[in-house]
């Protein structure tokens, strides 16, 4: 299960995606330098709240940031058995960047260039080697065609199937996997007629149906009744052991984090706090654990709590600027386990990430020897 | 290969048949009332215009004393338009109707190839300005054009056609339509249409609205969806983005291209509603001007209605609206 | 085709939207648009101050035997001399007075019965609304100008007889925007939230949605309105409705030129069209950048 044995199918290193805040004048720092790797066949898990960067770095990756100046540096490794290439290739080029104090004050960037230069990278890799599904399932879908038309294009494009008849049946066969009911009726149906549970299932057949190596699902749940949420966990999963598919899944929800995940990755204001084994990151009682993702497990109720009808807990504080970002550790103003000798590296740097145990991350003070 | 609920469309078709009927109907009561309002017993006129002989026109003096009732007329006058019956003109004394057809023929080929004219300009402009984003620095010249030319007066920008056909091109384009046909003509009526499809006032309009739909749609999740499988956003953007935004502009701005259309008639003596429409209201020649109103609406509510079945076709959503 | 964009961050204290320059507020074309709509409306006002009262650089009536079509900036005509020798500019300025009045006639039958209309089919029930509907869909289906000359032949070209039908007949672009405005509130709940507030129906609809949310609508539909006004009074007259020769209409002006821009004397035909063109231009993009600035908020 070890990733490390044989080279990582995504490794993202050192990420940074900025926006621009016209009103406000100032950078908008959402992913700021991220470091993550998905290896063969298992599923890496990206937990974090609202805003703390976890989407945005699967648009990064999917080269689907639009707005400016998007992402500006770091570099994206995939290796697949078809195509090994850094997706962001070449691309420094059209950036220039000045700093002061370590933060980024100014960037120039040729938008055309860029775009172009990402196109020609990213155009044969989409949907093909890397398949995406997003939250919402029923806006994700094109309303004005068939619910089995949008999978066979999908199958027409990316598989060697290019007859209208096989891609229909590649299509039924795919509605059949994600345990879609009546899968012939629904061929013909579209999205309006169907929930968003339904809606959910076609895309990811939909995903699925092109043969990707990668798939990045963001926040496939978020949405959805908690019943339906259960179901398509449970189709996750098994999707994920007949198919060995790599998954990169986003989420803000625990719960479906701790189900599917080989390992784990907790964000925080645009950077990776932790990252390990599922094992080891949601273990609640472990001892080498990041102050945010303790705070995070805790806010969690377990029955017990629920019995005794505590009070939930909460992580104090706001959520963190990306404008404004701190000098030093994000989750500082935050953290409720800052002791006082680290107290003041705490307030002025910012920790790196680094190896406590083996296969097991942290960028925190307190682990630093 | 996609089955689309039959029933559905063909119920909600014949929906939006039955609203354009009833549209027309309105539309002939207004008409009615503007005739029944009108000082100097213009109905009677119209009347006895839409009467065969003198014999019969006597009798239904006569008999008029029994349709007394404004409802009574209505109904009566309603079944003689029915029935094509317009009236005669005032002025020549020529049955209104037969005049019409051929005239609103006329404009009818001036109105299309004036949208034609209209769309090939604005469509892509539209397209390209929204599809590149603010990257493209040279739509803010394009688009100030579009503004320029809604603001030109139409009879102007004829005036200015004339002159550099005649000067430019030693082409006259004046009321070359009833001559012999030779073998240029059909660029004889390009003036008229290029003048109409570029001054009529929309082209700024029809800009402005396609832009921000595509740009709408370009933005949607589903598009986002379309990029991230690596298929044709073009494919997927099309029918929201430009077909039905398309589809529904120019049906409604078919009322603004007749208006136009009476002008462009005038300068280059075309010989379509818009002239008849003129040259009725200088000659107080009511059942002339009756007759084009009643026309005209039709038009409208013609190319209202094809917008309507179009985005029924299209969105299947539509069907259910 | 290079596209190169710069982003720089100022240390400057990151503060609120409203405070920033204006500038920086708003697109610098939605700014131009509306600083030269501005420019235009007080132009008319004061043209049509100066011919109210007769303050004209020479009488437009008057013939100048001896300064036929004279070119601009001679001998003190400021914009030259029409074929009969007449001052161009004074005659440009009397013949606002042929649209100024009538068109704020329009204009105001257009917003008011438009906001009846729109109040009515927004905050009423389904039945209201469909017929609302009907009626909107009903006055759309006939072309302005089809319409007016009906109205001419049946009744006279009196140009106030003809404001009161382009009044109603831009009713319907006021009222369905008003209603989309509601629909919109009502959609976000926020008529709901007023009722339950415990406001009166009354309030609700003349301060809350009216002043606060469609204030801005109705100046644009106002301007824009004026503007369509302008073009269907110079159309009419210089189709041979509406003010009569001797009498200066900017239409008219353009239609008395005419034989003689086909000859090569371009300007007494062109001075008026110019004159039209910037007028309706300003309007127009009063309208289109008031309604960026206000309504869309493109200015981030």
């Amino acid at each position: 299960m070890s990733a490390a044995m044989t080279q990582p199918l995504l490794k993202i290193d050192n990420l940074r995606t900025y926006f621009y805040a016209r009103s406000k004048q100032s950078f908008v720092r959402a992913v700021d330098g991220v470091s993550l790797e998905v290896g063969q066949r298992e599923t890496v898990g990206v937990v974090g709240e609202s805003g703390s960067g976890k989407s945005i770095t699967a648009m990064s990756v999917m080269g689907l940031i639009g707005a400016g100046p998007g992402v500006i540096g770091g570099s994206i490794h995939y290796a697949s058995h078809r195509v090994k290439k850094n997706l962001l290739e070449g691309l420094e080029n059209f950036i220039d960047i000045e700093t002061e104090n370590g933060r980024v004050m100014k960037v120039r960037k040729n938008e055309s260039g860029w775009q172009h230069a990402s196109e020609r990278l990213m155009s044969d890799l989409r949907g093909k080697e890397i398949a995406m599904i997003f939250q919402n399932p029923r806006a994700s879908l094109n309303p004005y065609i068939t619910v089995g038309e949008q999978i066979t294009e999908a199958v027409r494009l990316h598989t060697a199937c290019k007859s209208a008849k096989e891609a229909r049946e590649r299509a039924l066969y795919w509605l059949e996997q994600v345990k879609m009911d009546s899968p012939r009726l629904r061929f013909n149906a579209y999205p309006s007629a169907m929930s968003g549970g339904m809606c959910q299932r076609v895309m990811i057949a939909m995903a699925l149906s092109s043969e990707p190596s990668l798939l990045i699902a963001d926040e496939p749940t978020t949405g959805l009744d908690a019943t339906i949420q259960s179901k398509i966990i449970e189709l996750l999963e098994e999707l994920k052991q007949d198919t060995g598919i790599s998954t990169l899944l986003i989420s803000h929800d625990i719960g479906v984090i701790s189900r599917l995940s080989d390992r784990v990755a907790v964000m925080y204001g645009g950077a990776v706090v932790e990252y390990g084994s599922a094992q080891s990151v949601l273990d609640i009682n472990a001892a080498i654990k990041h102050p945010y993702t303790a705070a995070l497990l805790a806010s969690v109720p377990s029955e017990q709590k629920i019995h005794e009808k505590a009070n939930l807990q909460t992580i104090e504080g706001d959520v963190l600027d990306t404008i404004n970002v701190p000098p030093g550790c994000r989750f500082h103003a935050r953290c409720n386990q800052v002791t006082p000798e680290i107290r003041e590296k705490c307030a002025s740097h910012h920790p790196e990430l680094i190896e406590v145990a083996p296969g097991h991350q942290m960028r925190c003070w307190r682990f630093v020897s | 290969m996609t089955s689309i609920p039959l029933k559905a469309i063909a119920f909600a078709l014949l929906r939006e048949l039955a609203l354009a009927l009833l549209l027309l109907l309105g539309v002939s009561f207004v008409v009615f009332a503007i005739l029944y309002a009108a000082p100097g017993d213009q109905f009677s006129v119209l009347l006895e215009g839409q009467l065969p002989s003198e014999e019969v026109r006597a009798g239904i003096r006569a008999a008029m004393g029994v349709a007394q009732t404004w409802y009574g007329q209505y109904f009566s006058w309603l079944l003689n338009v029915l029935n094509g019956n317009f009236g005669t003109s005032v002025r020549t004394g020529q049955p209104v109707a037969g005049v019409l057809l051929n005239a609103s023929l006329n404009t009818l080929y001036l109105t299309l190839g004036s949208m034609f004219v209209t769309l090939a300009v604005a469509v892509p402009i539209a397209l390209y300005s929204s599809v590149r984003g603010h990257l493209a620095v040279i739509s803010w010249p394009l688009t100030m054009l579009g503004y320029l030319f809604s603001a030109l007066p139409v009879f102007w920008l004829g005036y200015i056609a004339i002159y550099i056909s005649i000067h430019g091109f030693n082409f006259f384009p004046l009321s070359s339509s009833s001559q012999t046909p030779g073998q240029h003509d059909w660029l004889y009526t390009l003036v008229p249409v290029l003048v109409l499809g570029l001054g009529s006032g929309t082209i700024s309009e029809v800009i402005r609205n396609l832009r921000e739909e595509m740009s709408r749609v370009m933005a949607d999740d589903y598009i986002r969806t379309a990029r991230a499988k690596g298929a044709s956003v073009w494919r997927h953007a099309f029918k929201e983005g430009l077909l039905l935004p398309v589809t529904e502009i120019v049906a409604s701005k078919i009322p603004f291209l007749l208006g136009g259309a009476v002008i462009v008639e005038q300068i280059f003596n075309w010989p379509g509603m818009g002239r008849m429409a003129w040259q009725a209201a200088q000659d107080r020649d009511f059942p002339v001007i009756m007759g084009i109103v009643l026309a005209a609406a039709a038009f409208v509510r013609l190319g209202s209605l094809i917008q309507r079945m179009i985005h029924i076709a299209v969105n299947p959503q539509g069907a259910r609206d | 085709m290079q596209n190169v964009k710069t982003y720089s961050q100022t240390n400057i204290e990151v503060g609120q939207f409203s405070q920033l320059p204006l500038r920086q507020k708003y697109a610098i074309a939605d700014l131009l648009y509306v600083a030269y709509g501005l420019l235009i409306v007080a132009l008319v006002l004061v043209s049509y101050i100066l011919g109210m009262f007769d303050l004209l650089p020479h009488d437009p009536q008057q013939i100048h035997m001896d300064m036929l079509l004279a070119p601009p900036a001679s001998n003190g005509y400021l914009l030259g001399t029409d074929f009969m020798g007449r001052d161009i500019l004074s005659r440009l300025i009397m013949g606002i007075q042929a649209y100024f009045l009538p068109g704020l006639l329009a204009i105001s039958i257009a917003l008011t019965g438009g906001v009846v209309l729109g109040i009515l089919a927004g905050y009423c029930d389904r039945k209201t609304e469909t017929m609302i509907t009907y009626f909107t869909n009903l006055v759309d289906s006939f072309p302005r100008l089809v319409l007016i000359l009906l109205v001419i032949a049946a009744f006279k070209p009196d140009i106030y007889y003809i404001m009161v039908v382009m009044g109603i007949t831009g009713v319907p672009a006021v009222a369905t925007a008003i209603a989309n405005k509601i629909r919109y509130l009502a959609h976000k709940n926020f008529i709901e939230a007023a009722v339950a507030l415990g406001l009166r129906t009354r309030v609700i609809i003349f301060k809350h949605i009216l002043w606060y949310n469609c204030r801005a609508l109705l100046i644009i539909q106002a301007t824009l309105g004026m503007g369509e006004a302008i073009l269907l009074e110079t159309s009419l007259s210089y189709l041979g409705f509406g003010v009569q020769e001797p009498m200066p209409s900017w239409g008219n002006m353009v239609q008395s030129g005419a034989n003689y821009f086909l000859q090569g004397n371009f300007w007494p035909s062109t001075a008026p069209a110019l004159a039209i063109l910037f007028t309706i231009l300003g309007f127009n993009l009063l309208g289109d950048g008031l309604n960026n600035i206000l309504e869309d908020r493109r200015g981030r």
